[in-house]
């Protein structure tokens, strides 16, 4: 039996009146790869936002890890959140002034001490060692997509968040990014969480669960 | 008022028993218990002393005490930067020797003893019967009990990260004992040791310098003579004094600078060795606090020397004239009592020369006339205070038994005869020996000829 | 292996910094004028408070000494030529024992002053007693030497007009004698001395036939504690038949024009450090709100609000630091020029200024942090990641 990493009970979470997350029972098992779909509006970035401790609930349980999200105060989110999980946001968000190298070690940075030569070898292993020096400017959209999938493993997190990774990239990139994460989780073993509504992408994973209107209305579990 | 007095001194003790209770962990019946027999073994034994031997006796005792304190933590502090630069020699037997609970009750008793007393020191021993004695040991262990335990209860409440090295440990310990022991003018250690160190580049000039090194040339001597003043005046002591004083602490801040991290290059996860870092980088900085506390101390106690709060009796000369024998006569009972034991200063002219010199009882019972400057510094004068008189240049102190011999910074004594109708100096005698004295020692100090 | 995290620090917020490279320099310059102005400010006070000082120094012969009959010029005192009919005079001796009687310490210099034919024409001679000009008047410019027995100085713009230069022998004629007399010097002090011919007071005394008479009496009084008031009015006690006074005009016209000049750079920093205190603030705060995206990755990626309010700070310190410097360095150029314009001084270097300019820009920088810091502290990392 392998233990959950998430779990969630009753996990609301509403902004005023509107409930972007009605009451949500989860398990998500250690190593898993969950796919969550829904239109915009559905709840799933709430859920992940939760999940990764960005954002508090408004009821309901939420351990992540063995940790009680509820119980951490600001100062014990943002620890859990450097060394627990890794996200991966839509629109990359890199900071601008930063080489690609300098983006990965900002990460190393808020997690404990910079370390430029293993920051390097993250790049490599992504297959971006020909472009340590470039700015994100100087960076196509899937090469920026690989910089922040560096970023966000290098402080070996349990967890790994994907908020539409693929959402801007065109098909090629999409399928060499999908394919770098499952080779990485194959040897780091964390667990993804994909937020997506591309059907094909939410197909690399073990289970999809679909969220509409803040409610989980159908799960469906892959065939490999 | 005189529990006020006693509160730096209990406080300093206080933040000492809390650092051996750091700085020894696991170890804190045993350092509770020596620390405390230790104190009421200080305060006892001195006060012991004070009945059977003159004060100058006992305060040379205690004094001699702290200053062999303040040599330990030279060593200990060049040992300590010794190791962190990564020389291969550890002495096995000396780490096993300080986390014995042995090591932990010898330290604790020390500084229990020295603490104890440097606080009794701060009391006026008058009552030197044995009743005071049998007061006194209850009162002392009460007090010692108090502290100890009070601190006790702080400690268990400070963080986890509050560590205390074994260099930093003694060298919080010495501050604090040489903080405590600064204000207590005779057991202060920062003034003598700048005063020595004048001494010393004075010695060091007359002996090479200027009898050998300068050719006695016109051109040379002006602009050498400008720097050689630099050594004969009191800022070569006060920064001498400085130097020595505060080097311990900075030797012991720079070793934690210094000191290695943990190999971490087997670990494979970089995020783990990461982290394994920043603790160990974060647990060195943590370390630095209680080093850079003990030069806070150090500092103060240096303030608290060059700037003593003790008000000085310093009276104003009173103008004397001689007799038309050449004979300044002062009435023993006359406008000022000359036998009361204080200091009684008198200003002489003649011929547009002033000479001040002062006359005093020594505790001995005996009079002294002397002049109001030294042999070695400008003649800023002497003020009274506490058994001693104080040199205002140099700020030594010259205990009241030794007024009116010769030597170092102590005035310059004048022959005088006594009779029934007074003390009788010989004026020429006077305004000669004061000529000599502040010509040959402010020649120097005003930079040259 | 790059493991300092202080480092790191530095090496982010320069790059932050170049990257916005209009805004930095403007914040720059916007601090380096405010620090610049408060240094100028502090250069040009404290180097004028000191000349001031000197200026009174100098021409302190704080007091004179003149006869009662004699019309007085402040600072020129003494006869005008033309006007001889009846020169009056001190007696030497009576104003030494009143001196000696006051008890004043005070640097005295006599003159005497006439006129004695020179090649066919009268000359102003001043008699003195050089020693005492030399220590009276240091700011003297003498080529040549002091003159010994037998020698005199000759004033810069009398020696140009007679064509006499140092080593020439001038034959001057008085009532009873003639006197031969080498020029050892020419002097030049930019007052009415450079056209004057000095010799020593007895001679003169002697060529005017006027043994124990002085014009005029220069007193240097160290007042201390007492003031130059009551010297003078102590001193004219003794002295009826002389006037006594007090000679400060000089030093009061530059106290006046430096408090003014004070004043009005007091003003001006004023109003620079509000405004630039308040456009640091403005830019801060644009700059922040542009970077919000930024703050939230930071936030997102999991640095506490303080470590991320630690990076904006840096860069505030950084440009503090910056601005100081280039503010201490830009400050002594103007404090330079106003002292040029002004006071016709140059002023002094001094290095402790440059503490009140860091102090300054550093300050300013950081002020204008604080509202932004805030914002940094609560933005939220979710909505700002959004774009909202």
């Amino acid at each position: 039996m392998v233990e959950s990493i998430i779990e969630t009970n009753g996990l609301t979470r509403s902004y005023g009146d509107i409930c972007a997350l009605k009451p949500l029972d989860l398990q998500v098992p250690e190593g898993e790869w969950l796919s969550v779909m829904g239109h915009s509006g559905s709840g799933k970035s709430t859920l992940m936002n939760l999940v990764g401790g960005l954002d508090r609930p408004t009821a309901g349980s939420l351990r992540v890890g063995g940790e009680d999200l509820l119980a951490l105060s600001e100062d014990g989110l943002a620890r859990f959140r450097r060394e627990f999980v890794g996200i991966i946001f839509q629109q990359h968000h890199m900071v601008p002034y930063l080489t690609a190298v300098e983006n990965v070690m900002l990460a190393q940075y808020f997690h404990s001490v910079p370390d430029e030569a293993e920051a390097r070898s993250a790049l490599e292993r992504v297959g971006l060692g020909h472009r340590l020096k470039n700015r994100p400017g100087e960076l196509s959209g899937g090469e920026q997509q690989r910089v922040c999938i560096a970023r966000a493993i290098i402080n070996s997190p349990k967890l790994l968040l994907g908020d539409e990774p693929t959402g801007n990239l065109d098909h090629k990139s999409t399928v060499m990014v999908m394919e770098l994460l499952k080779e990485l989780r194959a040897e780091e073993r964390f667990t993804v969480i994909m937020v997506t509504h591309n059907q094909d992408v939410a197909a690399w994973g073990d289970r999809t669960i679909y969220l509409d209107d803040g409610v989980l209305v159908r799960e469906e579990r892959m065939k490999s | 008022m005189v529990a006020v007095k006693l509160i730096p001194h209990i406080l300093s003790w206080a933040g000492i028993v809390l650092v051996l209770l750091r700085g020894f962990p696991g170890r804190r019946s045993v350092v509770t218990l020596t620390s405390i027999s230790g104190f009421v073994i200080g305060v006892v034994g001195t006060f012991t002393l004070f009945r059977s031997f003159p004060g100058t006796v006992v305060f040379g005792i205690v004094t001699s005490a702290l200053g062999v304190v303040f040599l330990l933590i030279w060593g200990i502090s060049v040992a300590s930067i010794y190791r962190s630069t990564g020389r291969g020699v550890t002495f096995l037997w000396v780490e096993r020797l300080v986390n014995t609970s042995l090591c932990a009750g010898m330290v604790a008793a020390i500084a229990g003893v020295v603490a104890g007393a440097v606080g009794i020191c701060r009391l006026p021993v008058t009552d030197k019967t044995v009743l005071g004695l049998s007061l006194l040991v209850p009162a002392s262990g009460a007090v010692a009990y108090a502290v100890a335990y009070a601190t006790l209860a702080i400690e268990k409440r400070l963080p986890k990260s509050f560590a205390v090295s074994p260099y930093g440990m003694p060298t919080a310990v010495a501050a604090l004992l040489l903080f405590s022991s600064s204000s207590i003018l005779r057991l202060d250690l920062f003034s003598p040791l700048s005063m020595k160190v004048m001494k010393f580049a004075h010695d060091f000039v007359h002996q090479f310098m200027e009898s050998m090194l300068i050719p006695d040339h016109v051109f040379i001597q002006s602009y050498l003579w400008r720097y050689i003043g630099l050594l004969f005046g009191k800022e070569i002591g006060f920064w001498g004094g400085l130097f020595i004083w505060f080097t311990p602490a900075l030797l012991v801040l720079l070793a934690g600078q210094f000191e290695r991290l943990p190999p971490v290059a087997h670990i494979r996860q970089g995020a783990q060795r990461r982290k394994i870092l920043a603790a160990a980088i974060r647990e060195r900085r943590f370390r630095l606090v209680i080093p850079l506390i003990s030069l806070l101390f150090f500092v103060a106690a240096a303030y608290q020397s060059r700037f003593p709060s003790v008000e000085y009796w310093d009276p104003k000369p009173i103008v004397v004239t001689a007799t038309s024998s050449g004979e300044i006569i002062i009435p023993k009972k006359g406008e000022v009592d000359l036998e009361d034991g204080k200091l009684h200063k008198f200003l002489f002219n003649r011929g547009g020369k002033d000479a001040r010199f002062f006359v005093l009882m020594g505790p001995a019972g005996q009079l002294t006339v002397d002049l109001d400057a030294c042999a070695i510094c400008k003649p800023d004068g002497y003020g009274q205070a506490d058994g001693t008189v104080i040199c205002y240049y140099c700020k030594t102190l010259i205990p009241l038994e030794t007024v009116g011999k010769p030597g170092g910074c102590n005035p310059v004594p004048i022959t005088f005869a006594e009779k029934d109708d007074g003390v009788h100096i010989d004026a020429l005698t006077l305004i000669n020996e004061w000529g000599n004295t502040v010509q040959s020692t402010s020649k120097i100090k005003e930079g040259g000829k | 292996m790059n493991m300092n995290r202080r480092r790191w620090l530095i090496h982010l917020v320069l790059r932050a910094l170049a990257h916005r490279k209009g805004r930095t320099l403007l914040l720059l310059a916007v601090l380096a004028m405010a620090s610049s102005l408060a240094t100028a400010l502090g250069i040009v006070s404290s180097s004028m408070e000191k000349r001031v000082a000197e200026e009174v120094r100098k021409y302190g012969a704080n007091l004179i000494v003149i006869p009662e009959s004699a019309r007085l010029d402040i600072g020129s005192g003494g006869l005008n030529f033309g006007v001889v009919s009846e020169p009056a005079y001190l007696q030497q001796r009576p104003v030494e024992e009143a001196l000696a009687k006051s008890g004043l310490k005070a640097e005295v210099s006599f003159h005497l002053r006439g006129a004695l034919h020179m090649k066919d024409a009268d000359i102003m001679v001043e008699g003195v007693n050089f020693s005492d000009i030399r220590r009276l008047f240091p700011w003297w410019q003498l080529k040549g030497n002091w003159p010994a027995a037998g020698e005199t100085v000759v004033g810069n713009d009398l020696a140009s007009r007679m064509k006499l230069k140092a080593g020439d022998v001038v034959e001057l004629v008085g009532i009873n004698s003639k006197i031969l007399l080498r020029i050892s010097g020419i002097v030049s002090s930019g007052g009415e001395e450079d056209d004057l011919l000095f010799m020593a007071l007895p001679e003169l005394q002697q060529a005017l036939g006027l043994g124990g008479r002085l014009t005029l009496v220069r007193l240097m009084v160290t007042a201390g504690g007492s003031s130059l008031k009551t010297c003078a009015s102590s001193l004219q006690m003794l002295m009826p038949t002389a006037k006594v006074s007090e000679v400060r005009q000089t030093a009061r016209t530059s106290e006046g024009l430096l408090a003014k000049v004070k004043l009005l750079m007091l003003m001006v920093t004023a109003v620079v450090l509000v405004s630039a205190g308040s456009s640091v603030a403005g830019t801060m705060s644009t700059t922040v709100l542009e970077r919000g995206k930024e703050i939230g990755l930071m936030k997102a990626m999991g640095g506490t609000r303080r470590e991320v309010i630690l990076i904006f700070c840096g860069e505030a310190v950084m440009l503090g630091v910056l601005g100081g410097v280039a503010g201490y360095l830009f400050g002594s150029v103007i404090a330079q020029f106003i002292t040029k314009t002004v006071f016709a001084s140059s002023a002094e270097f001094i290095p402790w200024i440059a503490v009140i300019s860091m102090g300054v820009s550093l300050f300013l920088a950081l002020l204008g942090s604080i509202g932004p810091m805030i914002s940094v502290f609560k933005l939220d990392p979710v909505r700002s990641l959004r774009g909202e």
